[in-house]
């Protein structure tokens, strides 16, 4: 199944424009700041002024090089988005695991605690935390996975039932299998389409706060982002720069997402049966 | 409702896989008629096609003809406005018929209001006495889907069915996953139904429904109709080797023989992409089997197309196309008109001197039939064996292979006759020289017909003869000497013998009759699923009432040199219409025999069981009865005064 | 369904939104309490808010005090949400100000692109395999991967900017004594490009879902047999079909709520409407935490009653349901 998931990725459209975009997008976070010829803290430059050879994105009201910005702000977002989804689908797996394969009372205790988990809004909880707390980005993206884990968990752990009673896992159990030889060899490989989507899912909703949150100013002013910069870019609306400073982020923001989502589309039309048809 | 020359083909991306080849059916009304088919058939498709139900990709030809309405093109609008109130169906999938969100009244009630038919209040109250009469109350009824039992949702949708009172009603699998009772309560409803004028299509593959409430059945093969037949005679007359196959394969209440399959297999995968050379797609048929010599497991609808799994293919069969052609009361696809005859053995007779061996005796074997000749030492048994395998030489009478006179064939080419036949005898050790080995014994038959001229073919084929009779293949093995091998092993080193030059006929005298019985039981397991994977046609020949229970389809009781009964085991079995066969059933029971003469001389006016029987009158000691059918035509006897 | 069965499982649903609303409360009360050191002089001496002595020490004390949990919830209930020091006014009049502009936008918003994205998703998966339908998924599925911010942005500059059709702010145009016909339209007025905005950030996903949840319904085998029945083609899609696409809706529906309402304090702000987003923008670059502290547990509790009010929902639509889930 996995041999034949392979080939219709490929020939999959959303995939493939997903994926490209992903790649260029990368490209940019990874090399990008070192093409930021300024230092984007760099106040140092004549505010508001037209893009030309030396900023090719002009300036912004403090003087700063723009596409200095840009560089470093899509660059925090992706990091902010892909570590939170990365915390956020390892917990995720673990908790449904250990549910899955204990159930009994761990199984019964942490479900109603993730039940809680997700009928409070998290944004609320982490809106909350950034005013009052300041914390640094990495805290944010932790206090945001220690919120959004509960959907992964609840994913998993049903998938996870279902293969644990699956002939092939009764079977290695026939043969004497210790249950650390069945969760590594035979559970997790088969729980591998649902950390693409989850993890997908999850980064994609990270950045979407990212960005959320640094426009409406709740992260450390100093830090680049791509809401912040969209921000401060609106209140010069009226001016003509809005072409050089507005719409770069929010095409680059847009772009971010959309790659994301394309890539978690198509994945979830591979690899979720039910859904292979409907898409 | 009469289907005309319907053809369904589903074209799929650039495939185009044939569904159903100009089907013909007419559902006359207050009557049954069953469509028998497994899956691959067509069967669902075609139930479909009657509510036109098939997708989008499906291209039809041919005629649906509704009292004369023609349908077969009809609009979606032209559809609905017969659906369920002249043609309903009682699909599969039980309980995933019903809507989940609405109560089940209401699903009952709902064609009535949407047709325009009914106000609400009216079609409720009809509804519930629909169910009512379904044994389903008035609370029950105002419950969801899910809430309700297995039995009572069939019934349900029974009444949902029934509520317009349509003129055509098509079940498919009515009685699937039922319990008894339940399943007695619809077989009742339908047939009820019937009783009012409703003309009945019944899609199905249990065998024991077609047959208890059909009155013609119709079996349906990758498509194509293979036989119409009166539903009497689905499991004791079928003129086609796949409905013989079926019924065979089918666990039956009224077959005595242990199950075989088909040999071979059919299913469909759409796993290929096909264009020609002109862009166009050619339908055909798709057929996975083990033989890879169809184009990558195609069927092109050219030829039978149960030919790779068929008992009794000839050359013409992979050539040319078969129509339906009418046997009496059937109608038979098969080029060789229906299950052909292997053998037959017309009026033959032997003496030896004064004594009468065999008196005049007619015989026939069906191809792929496993024919079992019972009697006691001495009844002639075994010299109509004989006679039968081509070894002794009739004083009168004819005899036919494959529809070939054997005589002129034995003395034109006998080698070639004998390698048609194979025979098993009853003592292995008697039967193979102590001088060979096993590969030489095995050997034999091809060495001295003739049929190969390289060493290495003749190997293969007694290396695979002996894989069939799952002895070994080591070296060492094939250099054993009889004496080495115990009895068990050794008849099978004979049936490996008697198969090495593919016959097609296998005569085996008392073949198990000096093995311990579980070394017999597993021979004898092993010559059913020979003679189902190779097609044989065999001729058993036993003592043991027991053996011939478990092994065969039709049996011959013989008594002094006589076949007195000839019929269906489970007829001859259950219901024995010569006393003869009814002692010696008694006896093979176990039961205490009023006290029996011993065969005395031998009479040679009346009938040789006379001075035995209970039931002898004058007329039985002075006259030799006749052969006379027993109700069935294939159930004959030889008496004055038959049971039953 | 035993009467008995589903009262008992309501009481649980209420019972466990209770418990999370007492938890949020809970946090909201005691999270000041978490706050390292002296932060209040950090915290406003960057701010552009000036406190004299008295107001500081008023608000130190507020967040030092050893205020009863108990009081804390009976001071809420009563309203008595404490005072706003950047807007100089009591936080209660703040927030009932800004609620009806928020209801009246994010509440239309909602409810038409569920009513609308639900006739299309319905629809196209009825016509699935057809152009128009290939085209509606590929489309949607791009303008799913908008963000709102991204959306809001470019409705703002080329219709409030550019083209000058529709206001670039507010929620009605201000300082104008207006009759309340000609109010109504002028709020109208100004509600369209936020409206508009949010109903294109929601509109995929509710098409979508329906769309592809519809077309797992249409192959069930209760669908044929309702064909069979020779029903007209307009009630198998609604009666039958649809009524039973809607419950992964729902369902999704109370899982995204609370995500949607990020985009939507956006989108206020973007737009500088008068809501409950606009208003915690300001307060946070004012740093007026407790007006912050309001704001973030009354959509709290607003998103959870949202969601209870959505089990019910389930439970009505689907007889299946047997136990709180």
């Amino acid at each position: 199944m996995h041999r034949d998931a392979r080939r219709t990725l490929g020939g999959d459209p959303w995939f493939v424009t997903g994926a490209a975009l992903a790649l260029l997008l990368g490209l940019l976070v990874v090399a990008g700041p070192f093409f930021a010829v300024h230092d984007p803290h760099d106040m140092s430059f004549r505010p508001l002024s037209a893009p030309s050879t030396e900023h090719w994105l002009g300036t912004n009201d403090g003087g700063m090089d723009i596409l200095s910005e840009l560089l470093h702000g899509i660059r925090n977002t992706v990091v902010f988005g892909l570590v939170t989804g990365m915390i956020a689908l390892v917990v995720g797996v673990l908790i449904g695991l250990v549910c899955a394969w204990f159930g009994g009372v761990t199984d019964h205790a942490l479900m109603r605690f993730s039940d809680i988990l997700l009928a409070v809004p998290s944004v609320m909880i982490l809106i909350l935390v950034a005013a009052f707390f300041r914390p640094s980005p990495l805290v944010l993206s932790l206090v945001l996975a220690g919120l959004s884990w509960p959907t992964t968990a609840k994913a998993i752990r049903a998938q996870a039932l279902v293969v644990k009673k699956s002939v092939h896992v009764v079977a290695a159990r026939q043969m004497g299998a210790s249950g650390a030889y069945i969760i590594t060899r035979h559970l997790m490989p088969e729980l591998f389409p649902l950390y693409l989507i989850g993890f997908a899912a999850k980064a994609r909703m990270a950045m979407f706060m990212e960005a959320s949150l640094s426009f409406l100013g709740l992260f450390d002013p100093s830090r680049k982002s791509l809401g912040m910069m969209i921000s401060y870019a609106l209140k010069y609306y009226y001016l003509d720069i809005w072409w050089n400073w507005l719409i770069p982020p929010i095409l680059c923001l847009t772009l971010l997402i959309m790659a994301v989502t394309f890539l978690a589309v198509s994945l979830e039309k591979v690899f979720d049966p039910r859904l292979k048809e409907a898409l | 409702m009469t289907i005309d020359q319907w053809s369904v083909t589903y074209r799929v991306n650039d495939h185009a896989l044939l569904a159903l080849d100009e089907v013909g059916l007419r559902l006359v009304p207050g009557s049954i008629t069953a469509l028998v088919g497994e899956s691959g058939s067509g069967k669902t498709t075609l139930g479909k096609s009657l509510m036109g139900l098939l997708p989008e990709y499906a291209q039809v030809k041919g005629h649906i003809k509704l009292d004369e309405q023609e349908m077969a093109g009809a609009s979606e609008e032209g559809w609905n406005a017969v659906r369920w109130s002249e043609v309903a169906m009682l699909f599969q999938n039980g309980p995933a018929n019903l809507n989940p969100v609405h109560r089940v009244l209401d699903q009952v009630a709902e064609p009535l209001i949407q047709h325009g038919r009914r106000s609400k209040a009216e079609a409720t109250a009809e509804a519930e006495k629909a169910l009512a009469r379904m044994k389903i109350d008035s609370s029950q009824a105002r419950r969801f889907p899910h809430e309700l039992s297995g039995g009572e949702i069939q019934r349900t949708l029974l009444a949902m069915t029934l509520i317009m009172d349509p003129g055509v009603l098509i079940l498919d699998e009515p009685t699937g996953a039922l319990d008894a009772i339940t399943k007695a309560f619809v077989s009742r409803i339908i047939l009820d139904t019937r009783d009012q004028g409703t003309a009945v299509l019944l899609i199905t593959h249990d065998l024991d429904l077609a047959r208890n409430m059909a009155d013609n059945v119709a079996m349906l093969y990758l498509g194509q109709v293979m036989e119409t037949l009166p539903a009497k005679d689905l499991l004791t007359n079928p003129l086609h080797p796949y409905t013989l196959a079926l019924g065979r394969s089918y666990p039956s209440m009224e077959t005595l023989r242990d199950l075989g399959g088909i040999r071979g297999d059919a299913f469909y995968r759409i796993t290929h992409r096909h264009s020609e050379k002109n862009g166009g797609v050619r339908p055909h048929t798709h057929v996975i089997g083990t033989e890879p010599s169809h184009e990558n497991g195609h069927l092109h609808p050219k030829g039978c197309l149960f030919q790779p799994r068929c008992t009794q293919s000839i050359g013409p069969c992979c050539e040319k196309a078969v129509q339906l052609q009418d046997v009496g009361s059937h109608r038979v696809r098969c080029l060789r008109g229906g299950i052909a005859m292997q053998l037959e053995l017309m009026q033959v007779s032997k003496r030896y001197g004064d004594f009468t061996a065999l008196g005049t005796t007619d015989m026939t074997l069906q191809a792929g039939e496993i024919f079992c000749l019972v009697g006691e030492t001495g009844s002639g048994k075994t010299t109509l064996g004989m006679i039968a395998a081509g070894t002794l030489s009739p004083d009168q009478g004819n005899r036919m292979l494959e529809g070939r006179d054997m005589d002129r064939w034995i003395r034109q080419d006998y080698r070639s006759l004998a390698g048609k036949i194979g025979v098993v005898y009853q003592n292995p050790a008697e039967a193979v020289s102590h001088r060979l080995s096993v590969f030489d014994i095995v050997a034999e038959p091809l060495k001295i017909q003739k049929r190969f001229r390289e060493k290495g073919e003749m190997r293969q084929r007694v290396l695979r003869a002996l894989t069939d009779v799952h002895l070994s293949t080591d070296t060492s093995f094939l250099g054993r000497y009889p004496h080495e091998l115990n009895m068990g092993a050794l008849q099978r080193v004979c049936i490996a013998r008697a198969l090495v030059s593919g016959p097609s006929m296998v005569v085996a005298d008392e073949p198990t009759s000096s093995l311990d019985p579980s070394v017999q039981a597993k021979v004898l397991k092993m010559i059913l699923d020979l003679q189902i994977e190779k097609g044989l046609t065999v001729l058993f020949i036993t003592h043991d009432l027991g053996v011939a229970r478990k092994i065969g389809d039709r049996m011959g009781v013989m008594l002094a040199g006589r076949l007195v009964e000839v019929g269906p085991t489970v007829r001859v079995m259950g219901r024995p219409a010569h006393p003869y066969t009814g002692l010696l059933i008694a006896g093979a029971r176990g039961e205490t025999i009023a006290a029996v003469k011993p065969p005395g001389g031998s009479n040679s006016r009346g009938c040789p069981f006379a001075d035995r029987c209970e039931r002898a009158r004058e007329i039985c000691f002075s006259r030799f009865p006749e052969m006379g059918g027993v109700e069935e035509t294939r159930h004959l006897v030889r008496c004055h005064f038959p049971m039953g | 369904m035993k009467h008995s069965q589903r009262n008992s499982r309501h009481r649980q649903y209420i019972v466990a939104y209770l418990l999370a609303a007492l938890v949020m409360m809970y946090v909201s009360y005691s999270v000041p309490r978490w706050l390292p050191g002296d932060f209040v002089t950090a915290m406003y001496s960057s701010s552009h808010v000036t406190l004299n002595a008295e107001q500081e020490a008023d608000l130190r004390a507020y967040y030092t005090q050893r205020q009863g949990f108990g009081r804390y919830l009976v001071d809420f209930f009563t309203l008595n949400w404490g005072y706003s020091y950047a807007f100089l006014t009591p936080i209660s009049e703040l927030i009932r100000e800004a609620l009806p502009w928020t209801l009246l936008l994010l509440g239309t918003a909602h409810l038409l692109s569920m009513v609308v994205g639900f006739l299309a998703g319905v629809e196209a998966a009825w016509r699935r395999g057809r152009v128009i339908e290939k085209a509606g998924v590929g489309s949607m599925t791009v303008l799913e991967g908008f963000p709102e911010i991204g959306t809001a942005v470019i409705l703002l500059l080329v219709f409030a900017l550019h083209l000058g059709w529709f206001p670039a702010a507010g929620g009605e145009t201000a300082y104008v004594e207006q009759s309340f016909g000609r109010w109504a339209l002028d709020v109208t007025h100004h509600l369209a490009l936020p409206l508009l905005t949010l109903l294109l950030a929601y509109f995929p996903g509710n098409f979508l879902l329906t769309r592809g949840s519809m077309v797992m319904v249409l192959k069930e085998h209760f669908i044929e047999t309702a064909r069979a029945k020779g029903l007209p083609s307009l009630r198998i899609r609604y009666a039958h079909a649809a009524r039973n696409a809607l419950l992964p809706m729902v369902t999704r529906f109370g899982l995204r709520i609370a995500f949607m309402v990020t985009g939507a304090l956006v989108v206020e702000t973007i737009y500088a409407y008068p809501g409950l987003g606009t208003l915690l923008f300001n307060a946070i670059a004012m740093r007026d935490l407790p007006l912050i502290q309001g704001i973030v547990l009354l959509s709290s509790l607003m998103v959870l009653f949202v969601n209870l009010a959505l089990e019910f929902v389930y439970g009505w639509i689907d007889p299946r349901v047997k136990h709180a889930s």
